[in-house]
């Protein structure tokens, strides 16, 4: 074992080539803590003294420096590996393969995990070049490629995820060859990344070792004080680390301050996972999978504080994509890929790059959400991808982005009824635009069959908030549907519509409000909606059918429990009539079958603008006189 | 108990039979009896009154009465409302007086939430000899609750309204039991093969309860009624065969057409395949 806290003996043991007799010497004599100097931020400071600096832009691992995806593909022809050109667009090589984990990329050799061995491929032809074999007691938890080596975390022993030792272990990228190999104390160790000459790995979840890259020495330890560091992630802009945000491994976060200056997490709606990066100690996330499809992607800003580029933070959720400003919260854009999810995405610079489950390989400006490369894999089921092209950003032929308001409405009306919540999103966000058309789709929204409620109530609060009375038309017109048993036809979300009605003031939707008023399978929230929003619009036409109403059912036991629709309507009769509405309310408020907390009301109510009815026929008979 | 018929409404009824007797019964029938005023008044305070027995004996008194103005309390009532058992009553004595002038109270309650109140001003609408009444009826096929669709369905078909056709067809498209019969006594020839097509995607007993019904009609040409009785035989369940049971039934004894010879051979092969 190797802590820095014993560093100079442990240096001298790994010469002798006895790790394994330092490891018990150190354990009998530092019984306190391997962690003791976690969180120094001058060992992260001497640490990152060995890493370049980091840049805005970067390049491709590949030595070519072409942009590149890797692709698992899957169906009929069965699991294979390709490696795909994105700037050419054509296919490299196809090769037999079952992948268990993820492509990571060197400049030569690329590497995956497979069953039982980590396996490494000539990154030109796809031939295999080597193998290390994970033996059985061993578990094989990531991986990751720098330069000339391979890192591998490896748990030794226990039965379960975690339990036992681990080891980082470090092959020649070349050869496979052992170069070095590094002993932790726990079994609870995450795979690692790599970047310049450091190797972090994430250790007890609270803890990133970082290690020279050239003998494994550990060099220094972050203690994630805050939050959980269940990822590092190197990227040309620097090491990160995290789990609920993102921190910059920087002196300053050496004791994973987020007062630091160095995290940053962006502000994003509720309906976003809030996943920046896989959890590490998790191998089954080391593979393709959903996670791949519903994410954050971001990149940072290569020096200073940790601050998104351009401030913006990116959402992958299966076939949508969206660009939010991550200190606003704002949406920037969105993009729907049509009929297929998006197996795979990165953000490789300015573009975010994607490719979809049945072959798709896209590209969209991470500025505008504009398409800017379109290709097809014909034939293919794609399972995941990794992308190694960092710097790519292909131009020329893309078409302007459409309208937020017109993506947005796509989205909503996507058939695919998995993604309520991105809809939901959706449909706040539409309301958020200006025009009369998003009040038609929100409008459309609500005379749709078979939503969830929720999106009912989401579109109609956002129709009530518009109160855009150049819509009272189409609001008549979604209204004068009703159920009909016979064709099958549900009546719309007439609450909200109600709701929606009297904020707007739209006179045109009464008649049919009093339809609806008058149907049978209206539920007593919406009867309740409507008799306000008649009051609201001053529809006086509507009075002989709320007097209808109010008779009809002011005798009836269901509105002894809960009398709010009967007490709507009679209050706007109250508001809309004249004495003779007054007259037979005060009939219904002494009539002893009239439901109890219906006469209740009618009495405070008549009592309380007896004054005013006064008043008011005073005033007539003076004017008359 | 209450009796509504007063001396003089009971004099006017002795008096139209009198006059059937020796007078013409289209005269007699003319002169529906007047409840009058003061009986009316009275018959109006029960109704609306507390005594809830008592007002649901006097609306159905008024429905059994035939008097002229016996719809008067009864709108009144429907008009301020009152306790659902009272209301259920009123509406079906409309309709057992027919008054036309009724179709609008009635048209209100064909929209109450209750199924059972809605079947009641559905059937009560459908004895108003009105025209009026036939848009309310086409939507009452439209409603939820299939006692109410079943009551719409049966009052069009009773009216031969063509128009209900198509709807018709549309609810036993949905496996519409009710609808069946009245799709069968309304469909058109045209919509006979429409029907039969629905093999397979309806439960055989509901197309065979409206074919049956259009095998029973005297306005269907033999020759497509064989056609209808081979359906018939092809359908599985109990209904096809009590549709070709009923319709040879129809049939005079001493009539021997083809649509018959089929019905009863298709009878036979069913109880032989048994």
């Amino acid at each position: 074992m190797r802590t820095l806290a014993g560093r100079g003996l442990l240096a001298s043991a790994a010469r002798l080539g006895a790790v394994a007799m330092a490891a018990a010497a150190l354990a009998a004599g530092c019984a306190t803590s391997a962690y003791q100097r976690a969180g120094n931020s001058d060992d992260v400071a001497s640490a990152l003294g060995k890493t370049p600096a980091g840049t805005a832009t970067g390049r491709p691992e590949n030595a070519a420096g072409r942009p590149l995806a890797f692709l698992a593909l899957g169906g009929t022809k069965g699991p294979r590996l390709a490696a795909y050109d994105l700037a050419e667009s054509r296919v490299l090589w196809t090769q037999p393969a079952e992948l268990k984990a993820r492509v990571a990329v060197g400049p030569d050799i690329l590497v995956y995990g497979a069953a039982d061995a980590l396996v490494a491929r000539d990154i030109s032809t796809g031939a295999e070049r080597w193998r290390q074999a994970i033996a059985k007691g061993e578990r094989l938890l990531g991986y990751a490629v720098d330069g000339k080596n391979v890192y591998l975390t490896v748990q030794e022993g226990g039965q379960h995820l975690h339990g036992g030792k681990a080891s980082l272990r470090a092959l020649e990228a070349s050869t496979g060859g052992m170069r070095w190999r590094h002993e932790f104390s726990s079994g609870n160790v995450g795979a690692p990344a790599a970047r310049g000459g450091l190797v972090a790995v994430p250790v007890q979840s609270q803890y990133v070792t970082l290690l020279d890259a050239d003998n494994g020495e550990q060099l220094a330890q972050v203690l994630s004080s805050e939050e959980a560091a269940t990822f590092v992630r190197a990227l040309p802009e620097g090491l990160f680390f995290g789990s609920a945000g993102v921190f910059r491994l920087t002196p300053g976060t050496a004791a994973g301050s987020r007062k630091s200056g160095g995290y940053a997490r962006a502000k994003l709606p509720e309906f976003v996972r809030p996943v920046y990066w896989f959890d590490l100690y998790r191998p089954e996330q080391g593979d393709y999978s959903a996670l791949d499809r519903n994410r954050i992607l971001w990149r940072m800003t290569p020096a200073g504080d940790a601050r998104f580029r351009d401030d913006l933070a990116f959402v992958h959720n299966y076939r949508f994509f969206f660009g939010f400003d991550a200190r606003t919260g704002e949406l920037k854009w969105a993009y729907n890929h049509p009929e297929s999810e998006a197996v795979a995405s990165a953000v490789v610079g300015d573009a975010i790059a994607f490719v979809s489950a049945d072959g798709d390989v896209g590209a969209l400006d991470a500025r505008t959400g504009a398409r800017i490369f379109a290709a097809k894999l014909p034939g293919e089921v794609v399972r995941g991808a990794t992308f190694d092209a960092e710097g790519w950003a292909p131009r020329g032929g893309a078409a302007p982005a459409p309208p937020l308001s017109e993506t947005l409405s796509k989205i909503v009306w996507d058939p695919d009824r998995r993604f309520w919540d991105v809809k939901m999103f959706a449909i706040e966000e539409l309301a958020r635009q200006p025009g009369h058309e998003v009040t038609e789709q929100l409008l459309k929204v609500t005379e749709q069959q078979g939503l969830p409620a929720a999106v009912y109530q989401k579109a109609g609060e956002a129709l009530i908030a518009r109160k855009d009375g150049s819509a009272a038309d189409l609001l008549a017109r979604v209204l004068s549907t009703h159920a009909d048993y016979a064709e099958g036809k549900s009546a719309p979300a007439v609450e909200i519509l109600a709701r929606a009605a009297g904020a707007m003031k739209a006179t045109t939707a009464a008649p049919a409000l009093v339809e609806h008023l008058r149907r049978p399978e209206t539920p007593p929230a919406a009867l309740t909606q409507i008799a306000r929003a008649l009051a609201a619009i001053g529809a006086t036409d509507a009075l002989p059918a709320l007097h209808d109403f109010v008779t009809m059912y002011r005798a009836d036991p269901l509105y002894d429990g809960d009398p709010t629709p009967l007490v709507a309507a009679s209050e706007a009769m109250l508001a809309l009539g004249g004495p003779a509405e007054r007259q037979l309310l005060l009939y219904l408020a002494e009539e002893p079958h009239t439901v109890e907390p219906l006469r209740v009301h009618l009495r405070r109510a008549l009592a309380q603008t007896a004054g005013a009815e006064a008043r008011l026929r005073a005033a007539a008979s003076t004017a008359d006189e | 108990m209450v009796v509504l018929i007063s001396s003089g409404a009971a004099q006017a009824g002795k008096s139209a039979k009198a006059k059937g007797k020796k007078g013409t019964p289209a005269e007699a029938k003319k002169e529906a009896p007047k409840l009058p005023a003061e009986k009316l008044a009275k018959v109006r305070d029960i109704l609306l009154g507390d005594d809830d027995p008592g007002a649901i004996d006097a609306a159905k008194a008024l429905g059994q009465s035939g008097a002229s103005n016996a719809m008067e309390p009864l709108v009144d009532l429907l008009s301020v409302g009152g306790p659902p058992a009272r209301l259920e009553v009123a509406v079906e004595a409309l309709g057992a007086l027919g008054d036309p002038r009724a179709v609008d109270a009635l048209e209100v309650y064909a929209g109450n939430h209750s199924p059972d109140l809605r079947r009641r001003a559905v059937k009560a609408l459908a004895a108003m000899k009105d025209e009026r009444v036939v848009p309310a009826l086409l939507a009452a096929l439209g409603d939820q609750a299939p006692d109410v669709r079943a009551a719409a369905a049966d009052a069009l078909a009773a009216r031969k309204e063509a128009k209900a056709g198509p709807r018709l067809l549309e609810l036993v498209k949905r496996n519409d039991a009710g609808a069946a019969p009245a799709l069968g006594l309304l469909a058109t020839p045209e919509l006979v093969p429409q029907l039969a097509e629905l093999q397979g995607s309806v439960d055989d007993n509901v197309i065979a309860s409206a074919l049956g019904e259009y095998l029973k009609r005297d306005d269907v040409a033999d020759p497509l009624r064989v056609d209808v009785v081979r359906t018939v035989g092809h359908l599985s369940g109990a209904a096809a065969t009590t549709a070709l049971v009923e319709y040879i039934a129809t049939v005079p004894a001493k009539d021997d057409r083809p649509s018959k010879k089929e019905a009863q051979k298709l009878i036979d092969d069913k109880g032989t395949a048994k």
